[in-house]
């Protein structure tokens, strides 16, 4: 189920990366590397990678690509991410995963859809990219070809996605906001850029935009309603105490004990609740800090 | 203790022959509210237990209650999907009926949760407590998840 990392190759990305000539290298180099794969597998779960670049079926390769996340402007397929160097980003440098999760743009310089939440991972930090993409590149490549999207004649076109972001994009790293605590900052990092939260809980304009007005007060994705998560006492979570948010994120309990399925259930099982305590109780802070707001849909 | 042990016997004894007794002339509509009720107590013994687990409201000796009220509704959980019960307002998808063996074991699973957090809970330790409870969430919403329609 998950990817596994294939301890030989690390110790070559190791290598590689530190220019150290022999295998038998010294432990705190090693550590160190282990620590950064650990600390980009992290990342790569609490940042949506593995469930979206997963196909849904039975014994899917991780990472290799074929989802289908259906909008109302057509089907996306996500591509493989594994370190295949013809079908996934075996070939890609360090700067052309970075725009690709900053800005958007392929290492042939393509738009990407903002179906992949580069809007949101624009705000990721350079530490955590490479980090992402040094724990992506220690997983064994997959050869599977990327499927073609399939999407309204509209946005057929690369072009439609290029004249979209050049409307309504602009890339930013997150910044620390003065005056908040860094628990705070922190679910804010979280929420807002590498959980990208709001893909899914911020209504979005017609032309698919996220309203940042209406932060967290509720979405759509295909026919289901996603909850409104602002701190609105009836149409939010503002009855729910930290804790109560921090169970339902780790296993999905809801206050009062109820366990109830919805495309919620497959986040928590394979991003929030492999967070540690206090990134959930960072990403509790940030959202009970937010104004209460009706919710977006009737 | 023994005489707890008797007393649990003896009132699932009771309530098993009452049940048969009463399932004689089960309707559908009834097994469907017999399955609700048992879930609600469930879900109440859920909520009761994560609150004392969290450290919200003291324990006081009840966690050990709700872990063996949530052991003992796990128990019934076999009885409680009778074939033609998916009647009314009932949120039980069809797959229950469809794959017996794995819903079966899925309830398997919830009762062993429940039986090792009733474990966890006489034991006293916290940190074994909090992950015997996770455990039996885990279970509840493996089984939701695939059975039980969302919103």
């Amino acid at each position: 189920m998950t990817a596994t990392v294939n301890q030989t190759k690390l110790r070559c990305v190791v290598q590689a990366a530190t220019l150290v000539a022999a295998c038998s290298i010294a432990s705190p180099v090693v550590s160190a590397a282990d620590d950064l794969l650990e600390r980009g597998r992290y990342l790569t779960y609490a940042g949506g990678c593995i469930s979206c670049h997963t196909e849904d079926v039975e014994d899917a390769a991780p990472l290799a690509g074929g989802r289908a996340l259906e909008t109302p402007f057509g089907t996306f397929f996500s591509p493989n991410i594994t370190p295949h160097r013809e079908t996934g980003i075996g070939d890609w440098s360090e700067d052309g995963f970075l725009a690709a999760l900053w800005q958007g743009i392929s290492p042939e310089g393509e738009h990407y859809f903002p179906a992949f939440p580069y809007t949101s991972y624009t705000g990721v930090s350079r530490a955590d990219g490479l980090a992402i993409r040094a724990y992506l590149l220690s997983l064994d490549p997959v050869s599977k070809v990327n499927r073609e999207h399939d999407l309204s004649w509209y946005m057929s076109s690369r072009l439609a996605a290029g004249a979209w972001k050049a409307v309504n994009f602009e890339p930013r790293r997150f910044t620390p906001e003065a005056g908040r605590d860094e628990q705070w900052n922190r679910g804010a990092y979280l929420v807002r850029h590498l959980g990208h939260c709001g893909e899914c809980h911020t209504p979005r304009g017609v032309t698919g935009v996220l309203d940042r007005g209406a932060e967290m007060a509720g979405g759509e994705l295909g026919s289901e309603k996603i909850p409104n998560i602002t701190p609105h006492a009836s149409d939010g979570i503002g009855r729910w105490s930290t804790s109560d948010i921090e169970y339902f994120l780790d296993f999905g309990m809801l206050p009062g004990g109820d366990f109830a399925g919805s495309s919620m259930a497959e986040v928590i099982e394979d991003n929030t609740s492999k967070l540690t305590r206090e990134d959930r109780l960072a990403i509790a802070a940030y959202l009970k800090s937010l104004p209460p707001l009706e919710s977006a849909y009737d | 203790m023994q005489r707890k042990s008797i007393t649990v016997f003896l009132t699932f004894a009771v309530s098993a022959v009452l049940s048969l007794q009463a399932f004689a002339d089960t309707t559908p509509e009834d097994a469907k509210d017999y399955r609700a009720a048992i879930m609600t107590s469930l879900r109440g013994h859920i909520g009761a237990a994560s609150m004392i687990t969290r450290g919200l409201v003291e324990n006081d000796g009840h966690l050990v209650s709700h872990a063996e009220g949530l052991a003992a509704s796990a128990k019934e959980l076999d009885r409680l999907f009778p074939a033609g019960s998916d009647v009314g307002e009932s949120e039980s998808l069809p797959l229950i009926w469809e794959e017996p063996e794995a819903f079966a074991a899925a309830i398997k699973k919830l009762q062993d949760a429940t039986a090792e957090f009733v474990t966890a809970a006489k034991g006293g330790d916290a940190e074994t407590i909090g992950a015997a409870f996770r455990n039996v969430g885990m279970s509840c919403r493996g089984c939701h998840d695939r059975y039980r329609e969302s919103d």
